[in-house]
């Protein structure tokens, strides 16, 4: 009985193990290699940072109705 | 919902589908370690009766993840396999023969399983036929895993089929060697595997 429980939830959690590995290798991320910038200290010393991208779109204000026709 | 109808949407069926594949032959693997391990004497004697109920018992949870492996490509919306597809051999209109090879493989594991609450009712003779065709069972799964899935190609289905293979080839070769023990001199269960 119990061997039957104990083989039971192995098989399952082997199941949701392998479920987990698929679904998790099936999003794949564009990779996005940010570039880096050395950044100069004050006391001289230099430090590799990533150089974050901005952002591609922007908040625009209309200042003025956009014309008919 | 099961089942994906968008490419966003998580295609919840095929990856249990797949999954439970997998597992099935993972499991059938290490029925079929368990028994050629106890058939070679490679294990305790002594716990043959354990390990006899746990090589049964692997037989059946594989049984298991097969059977929800048919269910869910049933349930999958773009495989679109009827309940004949999944159980009669040769009928599915997508790689038919590797299909098959997996149909093949429930109905022999159905039978491995099976025989085990039958053992005392059919001959040794018979009983050891039954068991030999996990051997069959095996090697049809592992085909139908490398021809039929997605995840066993290119190397890395080589390395696991390579992985699950290479104890049963090793145990069936030190099974051929090893001398078996004489019936008349100990009183030991008859052969599993």
């Amino acid at each position: 009985m119990m061997r039957s429980v104990w083989a039971t939830l192995m098989s399952v959690w082997l199941l949701f193990a392998v479920i987990a590995v698929l679904a998790w290798t099936r999003q794949q991320p564009a990779p996005t290699q940010s570039p880096l910038v050395v950044v100069k200290g004050k006391n001289g010393t230099q430090t590799l940072v990533p150089a974050t991208a901005s952002p591609t779109t922007h908040a625009t204000t209309r200042t003025s109705p956009v014309p008919a026709g | 919902m099961i089942g994906a109808t968008t490419s966003t949407a998580v295609p919840v069926a095929w990856l249990v589908a797949r999954a439970a594949g997998l597992t099935a032959l993972a499991l059938l693997s290490a029925s079929l370690w368990l028994g050629l391990a106890m058939s070679v004497r490679l294990l305790p004697p002594r716990r043959q009766k354990s390990l006899m109920g746990w090589h049964q018992t692997l037989m059946w949870c594989g049984l298991s993840m097969v059977a929800l492996h048919g269910i869910a490509l049933l349930l999958d919306p773009v495989m679109h396999f009827s309940i004949a597809v999944v159980l009669v051999p040769g009928l599915a209109p997508w790689r038919p023969l590797a299909v098959s090879a997996g149909v093949v493989t429930a109905w022999l594991m159905l039978a491995l399983a099976s025989s085990f609450h039958v053992r005392r009712r059919i001959t040794q003779r018979r009983w050891r036929l039954i068991h030999y065709s996990g051997f069959a069972a095996f090697a049809l799964a592992l085909g139908h895993g490398l021809t039929a899935g997605t995840d066993l190609r290119g190397t890395t289905g080589l390395l696991v089929a390579g992985g699950l293979a290479a104890p049963i080839v090793w145990l069936v070769y030190a099974r051929i060697l090893v001398p078996r023990a004489q019936p008349a001199r100990r009183q030991a269960t008859p052969g599993t595997a």
